[in-house]
């Protein structure tokens, strides 16, 4: 019971919702991590202001009894700035582009309240090319997909994906496969 | 500025019997709201307004995430939310409220 119950923290079908029969997703998409590095790190710098307050003030504190009240306000910094961080990792986590065997869905998640989701069919991908830029992006090897369609929204973009290279590649071989009527393989 | 000279133009006479009825107020409010109860409200509404943002974020990890990543981002959320609180209100207890209001 407890091992099934933990499991949903080691394996998921990356099922999602609207999915259609025997749909099957070929790769799930973020952001690189490097991209939401920068934020936590400012939360990280934000949470060593009451360590640095509590040293330099420590025996201040101490001598007027207000130790217990500095403890407390230190706590709710620290439980705001938890807010703030988790914040961050749900707006990177629910950013995503969802490849399947029938289609490409970029969700890109603006704020708690506002997503937007957009969605392309493989018949519809005319072109993909990718573009890395600056010296970070190529060490740490990430960049921008670009997918040009034949639809109204004439072409996708989905910002700093890791390994471009190979998912330009997916992309490609899934458009192929739709014609040839061949299931895409994920090396 | 106004009131101060309204009030201060009255009798003598009356001007005692403001100054009383003002002590009785300010009394009969501290009862009726002392400060260490506006400040335990104060600190409820701060753990409300907390757990109701703390209950989005989980939603929304659980209910629209896809993958494992999401669920493990909430599981340490939710932990760590937990022993957050637990602490901020144990520290809250030890504080001595009386000693913050000023005489």
């Amino acid at each position: 019971m407890i091992k099934r119950l933990l499991s949903i923290f080691r394996d998921s079908p990356n099922s999602f919702e609207g999915q259609e029969k025997e749909e099957r997703v070929v790769l799930l998409l973020r952001q690189h991590p490097f991209t939401i590095l920068v934020s936590l790190t400012f939360f990280g710098l934000a949470g060593l202001v009451p360590i640095v307050v509590g040293v330099i003030f420590w025996s201040y504190l101490s001598v007027h009894g207000w130790l217990h009240l500095y403890l407390f306000v230190s706590s709710i910094w620290f439980s705001g700035l938890w807010l703030a961080i988790f914040h961050s990792l749900t707006m990177y986590t629910l950013n995503t582009v969802i490849i399947t065997d029938r289609r490409v869905i970029d969700s890109d998640q603006h704020g708690l309240f506002n997503r937007k989701i957009s969605e392309l069919h493989s018949h519809r991908i005319q072109d993909v090319s990718v573009h890395t830029n600056g010296i970070i992006e190529t060490f740490l090897r990430f960049g921008d997909v670009t997918v040009q369609t034949a639809g109204s929204e004439k072409q996708f973009v989905f910002h700093q994906i890791p390994q471009p290279d190979r998912v330009k590649n997916v992309i490609m071989q899934m458009a192929r496969s739709r014609d040839s009527g061949v299931k895409t393989v994920v090396q | 500025m106004s009131r101060y000279v309204a009030v201060s133009s009255l009798p003598e006479e009356e001007l005692t019997a403001v100054c009383y009825l003002n002590v009785i107020i300010n009394m009969s409010m501290t009862f009726a709201f002392p400060l260490s109860i506006i400040l335990n409200i104060l600190a409820s509404l701060i753990f409300l307004v907390y757990w109701i943002a703390a209950f989005i974020i989980l939603y929304h990890l659980t209910r629209f995430g896809i993958g494992v990543q999401p669920k493990k981002f909430a599981a340490a959320f939710l932990f760590g939310s937990v022993v957050l609180s637990g602490t901020a209100i144990i520290l809250f207890m030890n504080l001595n409220l009386n000693s913050l209001i000023p005489r």
